[in-house]
């Protein structure tokens, strides 16, 4: 092909897409397109081109303020999700609706709908995380924390977030913790630091692979993502070959894993070493290091004599045993639930109650829990999919679509309110995400969700007109990623009497904030509503906002009352999974 | 290993792989669309869809294959969707340029870092109106107003500068 050609296929394609190509010119770039596999592969390196520059640029690579050393540095993150970095849309307080983005929309619209699957699916498996850079959604909360969006202003900047851990937490069973030291949950990520068992057991997996169930009473210090010092207690490890080389340092003792499973323990400056599967090296402060393979057992004495002992693994629980003591917590937590949710099912000061227990999975109703039954408060599932909650035995509500909702009828007046809910919150994407929204929002309706900058977000509409809509009162942001995936216990109180809204996460008191007089309204009502996403009144425009909540919600209750705070704790505590 | 567990590492070994393809997948769809907002949308889109169907896919099998037909599905749908208003590359072009940007697209992180090192060496005022073309999609009047040049002016000056950081992308990558 004639350069000529070549020429004017640079120039046609250039201009198309500046957008400012006619129909004719453009029938042409098909025609060459079409007829010549130069212009093709030209084509494709010219589009390459294009989508390596978009990506570098949204990554913030190569601007011009960046030395070269980061640019190599950033080579790895960058083809992933850094988008996510620049998606903080610093509109958190402003009341408007997230109108559905329209996809022809400018291109300085910042992709967050790009990485929010990811987000998604990084939340469910957050507890075998293989990539600590899942965490750097952290970056933006913080800076939300901080009042300042993430990403500044014109070009983005790289923005490459750390997260300190080597470990996780992923299983404990009837844990106590040592007063000095920490406490962890379920899901948490272990920097360098003390773990102390007062009793119960934890699971710990360390981010090179290798799990160790810590039996209290125990002190396990953690170094590295490979290594651990057993300062006293109990532990078995469990080391896939793909871990091979992580080490347990006791008493002037390390223990290198070649691939196996092993127990170590520590008493009065004695350790025990027993092997019960593969084999381990022995390392002492001096000397040559001696092989321990399967079967075997030896007692490093206080005099630093190594001796063959004997083998009992039923001492070190297992991660089998484990799982079997978990699953008998959970079946007593669920009952505990239960016998809870029944008697509140009776508190007249019930507005509506969604215990969503023993739901059929295929039943698009909500049936409503208050006792004496009453169908008029069932609600109707929309999109929303039925999932496990809290426990295996009872169902939850997931909402992920745009559309997914519940939709509820509550007619009457009030006057103060509580709300409260489980949740599981998989990814903040809206700027509003929704727990629970009147349709329309008129004087008296309350709105209460959840901003992007993970805050919670409760408000009673006054009325129309400046400086008259509502007071919204704001916690202070609660959720970051590392809470992805994780049953978070949420209420918020509205107090006529004291004119005060009270917002908790896990029954604890997280914001209290006075409403201003001149913006307080007495008389609540509700009317239409939807749980987990805004039905605006129907208007004639298809577009909706887009404020589902991107996660799964176990037991909804409203009442007709400001709950005291420990009400609210007893509500956490008789519920936590 | 219990069959929660199997489930969890295979979920686990997904999502890495979708993770780590997510750069190609960009590049593929946008090199079929030219357009970053739209390309995102249907990067979004086979994202969802590559979620929804992970049942099918299986430790072992290639990755990479499997997402680009379904990726290459929903350009598919979107070109039709769109129509030609919208969209320069019809489905027969589609099908036509889907193995050439299969094979390109496999080499993108290679591309990528020959390019990064092309760019280092350019002066500060072409980098501003490559930044400005590229990264924040400015149009060639708008930029040229910006910049206080004409129009035709500075589309010459990008044509070039693409043409000679593209010369020089695939230079690096030949010398290795």
């Amino acid at each position: 092909m004639a350069s000529q050609e070549i020429d004017e296929f640079e120039r046609l394609l250039f201009d198309w897409d500046d957008g400012t190509l006619d129909a004719t010119d453009t029938t042409r770039l098909r025609d060459l397109l079409r007829t010549s596999p130069e212009v093709r592969k030209l084509y494709v390196e010219r589009q390459m081109f294009g989508a390596i520059l978009k990506l570098d640029g949204d990554a913030g690579i190569g601007s011009s303020n960046a030395e070269h050393g980061s640019i190599e540095a950033a080579t790895f993150s960058a083809s992933e999700g850094d988008p996510l970095l620049l998606s903080a849309v610093s509109e958190g307080t402003v009341d408007m609706p997230a109108v559905l983005q329209n996809s022809k929309g400018s291109v300085d619209v910042p992709p967050r709908r790009y990485t929010s699957l990811l987000i998604v699916v990084a939340a469910s498996i957050l507890f075998c995380v293989v990539v600590g850079r899942w965490l750097l959604v952290e970056a933006r909360l913080q800076s939300a924390e901080q009042g300042k969006p993430a990403a500044s202003e014109g070009l983005p900047k790289k923005l490459e977030a750390t997260s300190a851990g080597i470990a996780l937490v992923t299983r404990l069973v009837d844990v106590t913790w040592q007063e000095s030291e920490n406490q962890f949950t379920v899901g948490d990520a272990l920097s360098a630091g003390v773990v102390g068992l007062e009793s119960g057991v934890a699971q710990i997996e360390f981010f090179c692979g290798a799990t160790v169930i810590l039996e209290g009473p125990a002190r396990l210090v953690l170094e590295s993502s490979t290594v651990a010092r057993l300062q006293s207690g109990r532990l078995r490890a469990q080391v896939p070959p793909a871990a091979r080389g992580f080490q347990i340092h006791a008493e002037g003792l390390r223990v290198v894993d070649l691939g196996t499973e092993f127990g170590v323990a520590v008493n009065e400056g004695e350790a025990d070493v027993q092997v019960f599967d593969g084999e381990v090296e022995l390392y002492q402060l001096t000397g040559e290091p001696r092989l321990v393979t399967a079967g075997n057992a030896i007692t490093h004495a206080d005099s630093g004599m190594l001796e063959p002992a004997e083998l009992t693994p039923d001492e070190f629980l297992g991660l089998e045993a484990l799982d079997t003591r978990v699953r008998n917590q959970k079946e007593d937590r669920y009952q505990r639930w239960l016998d809870h949710s029944t008697q509140l099912r009776k508190d007249p000061r019930i507005i509506t109650y969604y215990s969503m227990e023993q739901d059929r999975y295929w039943k698009r109703k909500l049936a409503s829990s208050v006792v004496p039954e009453n169908r008029n408060l069932d609600g109707a599932i929309v999109g929303a999919k039925r999932v496990v909650g809290r426990w295996p035995q009872k169902t939850g509500l997931e909402f992920k679509r745009p559309g997914d909702r519940v939709r509820i009828n509550i007619p009457g007046q009030f006057g103060s309110l509580t709300f409260a809910c489980w949740v599981k919150i998989d990814s903040l994407d809206r700027w509003y995400n929704s727990l629970f929204l009147t349709d329309s929002y008129q004087r008296g309706e309350p709105h209460w969700q959840i901003l992007d900058t993970g805050q919670l977000f409760f408000s009673v509409r006054l009325g129309e007109g400046p400086g008259k809509g509502h007071h919204k009162v704001l916690s202070p942001p609660f959720w970051d990623a590392s809470l992805s995936g994780r049953w978070l216990h949420l209420a918020t109180t509205y107090d006529v009497e004291t004119k005060t809204t009270t917002h908790f996460l896990n029954g604890e008191k997280l914001s209290e904030e006075r409403i201003p007089d001149a913006l307080f309204v007495q008389q609540t009502c509700v009317g239409k509503a939807t749980i987990g996403n805004w039905s605006s009144p129907t208007r004639p425009e298809a577009d909706f906002a887009i404020r589902n909540l991107n996660g799964s919600m176990d037991e909804f209750v409203l009442f007709r009352t400001a709950l005291k705070p420990d009400e609210v704790r007893d509500l956490f505590v008789q519920g936590s999974p | 290993m219990s069959d929660t567990e199997s489930d969890t590492k295979q979920t686990e070994i997904f999502v890495q792989q979708l993770t780590e393809c997510q750069g190609r997948l960009f590049g593929y769809i946008y090199s079929m669309l030219g357009e970053h907002s739209r390309a995102m949308d249907v990067v979004q889109e086979t994202n969802l869809v590559l979620w929804r169907k992970k049942a099918e896919f299986r430790d072992g099998a290639p990755f990479m294959p499997w997402a680009l037909a379904i990726a290459r599905f929903q350009v598919l749908a979107h070109v039709r969707d769109q129509g030609r208003d919208k969209c320069l590359l019809d489905s027969e072009l589609v099908a036509a340029l889907s193995e050439e940007t299969e094979q390109q697209v496999d080499q993108l992180e290679t591309m990528r870092l020959a390019l990064r090192k092309c760019m280092s060496e350019l002066p500060p005022e072409k980098m501003e109106v490559l930044q400005l073309r590229y990264y924040r999609s400015m149009p060639i009047a708008e930029i040229a107003k910006s910049i206080g040049r004409r129009a035709d002016a500075v589309k010459v000056a990008l044509l070039r500068l693409r043409r000679g950081l593209a010369d020089c992308m695939h230079r690096r990558i030949q010398e290795g």
